[in-house]
């Protein structure tokens, strides 16, 4: 596991400015991705995993802000960086995939013209190479008649055939870094298999380091090498894959585990954690999990826990494993 | 598109049908331009006689029978003030309209895009409340006012640009502005909702997430999701900007269509204003079509059937 590490956040906090008050959406996140390497973040709605990405990515609308903490792509600390020169790393060093293939292409301009667009700002190529160049990745992405593809309107094309266009413009520039949120949720059981697969081809002999973000543990186990369990805008579990379907440490771990339906045991009733992830502006005194927690103690309740290794390279944010860390 | 157009265009003899019959129904009811249109010591013998020739005396249903009978042959009657066949002189007034209507609105583009876009990209900041609140405050002043204002101070006190009439470019600005703002100060409001809508739309990250300057995130992308709205709402406005026009001309003594619809209401030249009114609804009924047809260019996912 030598690897050189390609992305390193550090203690992340980034907060939204709203009528209502300060949100703390990611509150002290830190996690490194090697190079080549899958991490895969998991969590409920509302547990800051997409926050994080367009934190990364500078994608974080005018109410959101990086309140503190670094994030060091290659090297450098680019929540340092200018506008500038942080939209040259988009798109062409760090790329995104997004949930929704039906919305994320422009209605109004063609599939060409869209991936075009990416090749041509960061290449620098002329229309025509830019168009050879497009043919060939639509091609690479398992689209059939790219050609005619090229021409379409983002409309005549279904789902998955849109998500294999957002890989393709993703892709077009070999991003070292390639952010995945949610890719596969709103496609269909099959197609989202032939996506994970196809993402898996593509990057095999690129290199490419992947933070893929996800709440479908079995995505997880299909994909990832490490995996970061987020609660309430923090890291409570942070691990290598195995270690986590094994051995998962963190109640809450345990209990998203436990919630996905497994196909040879027969129950009539599926698992589901009590509660809701508590609201960012009223978030509970203490460890954020102990509302909801099964082994909630005394001290869960006023003390908040720090994030601890139990082993190598297995860190959990919990009161149980304090004294054995 | 050609069968639609032709579609469309069949669609409008039946709007046009109903709309001559409205505006032969407001005539009638109006009453007689006899009393009008003879010196005040006419004599009793002298009224019968004209109404009798101008079929005046005739049942309700005989008269709109002759008038649609008219129509028919795109004959409005005779202007009683003119003379001559009432068409020929609306017709002959149109382009004046249509050459301050368009003005007006190369006005109106010219401020509401750029306003409507800074606004809706710096909401909240100092320029969206003025530009907002200046819309809104422009779209409550009336324009006959506008236009007396600018009169006052450009052509009276510093005699920048004529008083009033048409020829040259001179003359065209000040109507221009005072029709142009108004329908400048509604759009801005519609391009600016329009875009903070399409600013919060999935494909606008994605084009930030290419690593696009903002300038084409939002003019590339955005501008044109939001320009599809604003085109159907301004062509549905078209009756707005001829409303406009009918003031404005009267205040700047525009030889426009305006002017001279006002001016045969108010001497009762029925055949002027059934003609005039004619070829407006024709008009707003046309500027329709055309939206319809532009929303098919601008967006690829509507198709003509």
């Amino acid at each position: 596991m030598g690897r050189e590490s390609l992305l390193e956040v550090r203690n992340l906090k980034t907060y939204f400015y709203t009528e209502d008050g300060v949100i703390p959406s990611v509150d002290g996140v830190s996690f490194t991705i090697k190079k080549g390497e899958t991490v895969a973040v998991v969590g409920e709605s509302g547990s800051g995993k997409s926050v994080t990405s367009l934190s990364i990515m500078g994608l974080l609308d005018a109410a959101g802000k990086i309140e503190s903490g670094t994030i060091i792509f290659e090297g450098n600390d680019i929540t340092k960086l200018s506008k500038k020169d942080r939209r040259k790393l988009r798109g062409n060093e760090m790329a995104m995939i997004f949930q929704e293939p039906l919305t994320s292409l422009n209605p109004l301009f063609t599939v060409g013209n869209q991936i075009s667009e990416a090749i041509k700002i960061h290449q620098k190529v002329d229309k025509k190479e830019a168009k050879k160049r497009s043919i060939e990745i639509l091609k690479k992405v398992g689209i059939a008649r790219a050609e005619k593809v090229y021409h379409s309107y983002p409309h005549l094309l279904s789902g998955g055939m849109r998500q294999r266009v957002m890989i393709a413009i993703a892709l077009s520039c070999n991003p070292k870094l390639l952010i995945a949120d949610e890719p596969t949720t709103a496609l269909d059981v099959t197609i989202q298999a032939q996506i994970l697969q196809l993402m898996k081809e593509l990057i095999k002999d690129k290199q490419t380091s992947i933070l893929f973000i996800t709440h479908d543990l079995g995505v997880v186990a299909e994909m990832a090498d490490q995996v970061i369990v987020m609660y309430a805008g923090q890291v409570v579990e942070y691990t290598d894959v195995f270690t986590l379907f094994k051995e998962a440490a963190h109640p809450y771990t345990k209990s998203l585990l436990a919630s996905t339906p497994k196909i040879h045991e027969q129950t009539e009733k599926l698992q589901v954690i009590e509660g809701t992830v508590p609201n960012p502006n009223a978030m509970p005194s203490g460890c954020r999990f102990h509302t909801r927690c099964p082994y909630v103690m005394e001290k869960c309740m006023n003390n908040e826990p720090v994030l601890t290794n139990i082993h190598t390279r297995h860190q959990v944010k919990c009161w149980l494993y304090e004294e054995e860390g | 598109m050609g069968k639609y157009i032709m579609r469309r265009l069949l669609q409008i003899i039946p709007v046009l049908f109903i709309i001559s019959f409205i505006v032969f129904c407001l005539v009638y009811v109006a009453g007689d331009p006899v009393a009008l249109m003879l010196p005040e010591d006419a004599s009793q013998e002298d009224i019968l006689q004209l109404r009798e020739s101008l079929g005046l005396n005739e049942p309700f249903y005989i008269q709109y029978f002759n008038y649609m009978v008219g129509l028919a042959q795109l004959d409005f009657g005779e202007s009683f003030r003119y003379n001559t066949s009432a068409l020929p002189i609306v017709l002959e007034r149109l382009p004046a309209t249509i050459e301050l209507a368009v003005a007006a609105m190369i006005v109106a583009i010219m401020i509401a895009i750029p306003l409507g876009i800074w606004s809706a990209t710096k909401k909240n900041s100092a320029i969206d409340v003025v530009a907002t609140g200046g819309a809104v405050i422009w779209k409550a002043m009336p324009n006959f006012w506008l236009g007396i204002m600018l009169i006052l101070i450009f052509s009276v006190m510093l005699g920048w640009f004529p008083v009033s009439g048409r020829g040259t470019w001179s003359h065209l600005i000040l109507p221009a502005i005072t029709l142009g703002t108004g329908i400048a100060a509604e759009m801005t409001r519609f391009i600016r909702s329009s875009m903070l809508e399409i600013m919060n739309q999935d494909y606008v990250r994605t084009a930030r997430s290419k690593g696009l300057k903002e300038f084409f995130v939002i003019h590339k992308h955005a501008f044109r999701n939001a320009l599809i709205p604003v085109v159907t709402i301004t062509a549905l406005q078209t009756s707005t900007v001829v409303g406009g026009t009918l003031i404005t001309e009267s205040v700047f003594s525009w030889p426009g269509l305006g002017q001279l619809l006002i001016q045969a209401v108010n001497t009762r030249d029925m055949a002027i204003v059934q003609a005039s009114v004619f070829i407006i609804a024709f008009i707003v009924i046309a500027m329709n079509l055309l939206a319809d047809i532009l929303y098919k260019l601008l967006d690829p996912r509507i198709t003509f059937r």
